[in-house]
């Protein structure tokens, strides 16, 4: 491919396959989250965040080159301010504070739900397994970030009023932020990804970088869900044991005490975030009891007994 | 050995059936079972299921329905608090009739297709039912009934898979399952016919994945059969261990092509309690645990895991109910199965021979 050819490949595959389309970044944009969506997004969103720098630290150790060094440290800069109270993370802190969250709780990370907490990690990884050419081309996802956030930054405007306008500077300052810092990521990546083998390569990591984000708005979707038993499936005293079963078509699933605790709470009416807390405010000690009933209820639904209402 | 719990059980109801599906599982002299046991004498077959630790029950034959007192049956399996799933062909089944078992406490149903279209289906089956089976797919999600779909998959319709996985998401199935054709009972005997060939198998697996990859629904099941493995399949996860088969006539068997094998005393619920056939007789226990295993399973440390294989297809293809499954490739026997594999890779013209009362 020539360097045209190669950057609109990328550019359909972000068409494609970018996390504006994931049916969670569409209901935000058009008005349809509740504020209960909202705070597990810029809570969970925050892990994210927080992966950044992190990950282009990574990045800045695999470059031989000072001037490529010099743009990217930038970023780092972007997330980090050049002092305390300055830069993207304390802006998202504001955010959360705007939308009603507790800062400090947020930037303990302890609510971080497992399945955005797994699919950041693996950015982190993607980034530290692979050279430098393909880490750049897994940033590129920027390429698309501007125009999400100007729309992001539209509709919390008209949609979300009870957000502060304090709390908005963040997405304000990525519409700036992201089309720079993708247009040096795409020169390099243009300029490096010469053979077949390398372009293919690059394509891939974006591909998986996009994966990545699509199954964190998937976890936080998971977590709104009101999960119920699904149709011909039924809990049951296990007829020879002393626990419980979910019967089903083609399965039985033999429940501890705790997984029966969750499945009865699990009536169509409530979502597994709030799940989750009446659980915690049941047993107050129970270490990462969270974590527990999210992965509990995504394996239940992956097996198909219990489903969305 | 202690008897481990059996958690499933499936009840063959009758081996009668309007279909003539030229891979039929049924034994080969089906026409000699009848049926032996009435409703009353099912129900109570549920009711000592349940006391062992049975949860499920699968309701199949042959045809379930041609039997008229299917309602009464199934509502004993839900009085003994049985998930009772319905194994069918999708005829004789009226929307009526299915309204009447969801009443009686039926939970879900397998309906089988033999390909998409109605040509396809009648040269596979024998007969013309294709119109029937899709009535009854609609009537049972109308009933809001779970509904999988059962298609056999074999050398004439696996390059339709993309269609057959489309029939089932335009038929709302929550589940397929594409079971790729196993060469005993009525598809031995098409072996040369129906296997197809690694290219073939290769492209559906491929179409299978992108399928699985656009959607979540449904829930799509396929696996690579054993002859091409090289390593065999764990039949029934373990013979005599979470699955127990009652045929028409009332023996209890540890899968439904046992009764196949030679020289093996299956007990009969009529003679005995359901507790006494699975933990106490001789054909039960001859496959549980591994000191029957001959070289070279008995000290393959893959044992565990497959248990040698399948038992019925070891004895179609060695004579030896208890030789290692020659779909592993250290069987002495391996031979068998590669030659079946170069038979498959020749494209050529065999007539298929229907399911009948008379087998040669």
């Amino acid at each position: 491919m020539s360097p045209e050819e190669l950057e609109s490949a990328l550019r359909t595959l972000l068409a494609e396959r970018y996390h504006d389309h994931h049916p969670f970044n569409l209901r935000m944009h058009e008005g349809r989250l509740s504020p209960e969506e909202i705070r597990t997004w810029v809570r969970n969103r925050y892990y994210y965040q927080t992966r950044i720098p992190i990950k282009d630290g990574i990045i800045l150790a695999k470059a031989e080159s000072p001037e490529f060094r010099r743009e990217w440290l930038h970023r780092i800069r972007d997330h980090d301010g050049d002092g305390p109270g300055d830069g993207g993370l304390e802006l998202w802190l504001s955010l959360a504070e705007a939308v009603g969250l507790d800062r400090s709780e947020v930037e303990r990370l302890t609510l971080v739900l497992p399945g955005v907490r797994a699919a950041c990690d693996d950015y982190v990884k993607l980034v530290e397994s692979s050279d430098l050419l393909t880490s750049v081309a897994a940033s590129l996802t920027e390429m698309s970030a501007g125009e999400i956030m100007r729309e992001r930054l539209a509709a919390f405007e008209r949609h979300y009023p009870w957000v502060g306008e304090e709390g908005l500077r963040y997405f304000r300052s990525r519409t700036v932020q992201a089309p720079r810092d993708a247009a040096h990521g795409l020169h390099f990546v243009l300029a490096h990804a010469r053979s077949d083998e390398d372009q293919r390569r690059c394509i891939a990591a974006l591909e998986r970088k996009c994966e990545i984000l699509w199954r964190l708005l998937d976890a936080i979707e998971a977590a709104h869900a009101r999960p119920r038993l699904a149709p011909g499936a039924r809990l049951r005293v296990d007829p020879a044991g002393t626990g419980d079963l979910v019967v089903m078509a083609e399965r039985a699933i033999r429940l501890s005490p705790s997984g029966r605790e969750i499945v009865e709470l699990c009536d169509g009416t409530r979502s597994v975030e709030a799940i989750a807390s009446l659980l915690r405010e049941r047993h107050p000690d129970a270490e990462g009891i969270e974590d527990d009933v999210h992965e509990f209820v995504a394996g239940l639904r992956r097996v198909r007994a219990l489903e969305a209402a | 050995m202690s008897a481990p719990r059996p958690w499933n059980l499936v009840a063959e109801l009758t081996y009668r059936c309007p279909l003539r599906c030229v891979y039929c599982s049924n034994p080969l002299d089906f026409a000699r079972v009848s049926d032996a046991l009435d409703a009353p004498a099912w129900c109570d077959v549920f009711e000592q299921a349940a006391g062992l630790g049975v949860v499920h029950v699968g309701l199949t034959g042959g045809e379930p329905s041609a039997r008229r007192d299917l309602e009464e049956i199934v509502a004993g399996a839900a009085r003994a608090e049985l998930h009772a799933h319905l194994v069918t062909a999708g005829t004789p089944l009226s929307e009526r009739r299915l309204e009447a078992l969801a009443a009686a406490g039926l939970r879900s149903v397998q309906l089988s297709f033999q390909d998409v279209d109605r040509d396809a289906s009648d040269r596979i089956a024998g007969r013309s039912f294709f119109e029937q089976k899709l009535d009854c797919a609609r009537a049972v999600r109308r009933l809001g009934l779970p509904l999988t779909l059962n298609v056999v998959l074999h050398r004439h319709n696996l390059s339709r898979v993309r269609e057959i996985i489309a029939l089932a998401r335009a038929l709302d199935a929550d589940r397929i399952e594409l079971a790729n054709v196993q060469l005993h009972g009525f598809a031995l005997r098409n072996a040369e016919a129906l296997l197809p060939s690694r290219a073939e198998l290769d492209a559906a697996s491929e179409t299978v994945r992108d399928e699985t990859l656009r959607s979540a629904r449904p829930e799509i099941l396929f696996v690579l059969p054993d002859w091409y493995r090289d390593r065999p399949k764990p039949c029934m996860g373990g013979l005599g261990a979470r699955t127990l088969v009652i045929d028409p006539s009332g023996r209890v068997l540890p899968c439904h092509a046992a009764a196949s094998l030679p020289g093996l005393e299956f007990w009969n619920v009529a003679h005995r309690s359901l507790r006494e056939a699975w933990e106490d007789s001789p054909g039960m226990n001859a496959f549980r645990g591994e000191e029957w295993m001959q070289p070279p399973c008995r000290s393959c440390p893959e044992r565990f895991r497959d248990q040698g294989g399948c038992r019925c297809q070891a004895f179609a293809l060695t004579g030896d109910a208890a030789a290692t499954d020659p779909a592993c490739s250290l069987s002495p026997h391996h031979e068998v199965v590669l030659r079946a594999r170069e038979g498959a890779e020749r494209a050529h013209a065999v007539a298929l021979r229907y399911r009948d009362a008379t087998p040669g």
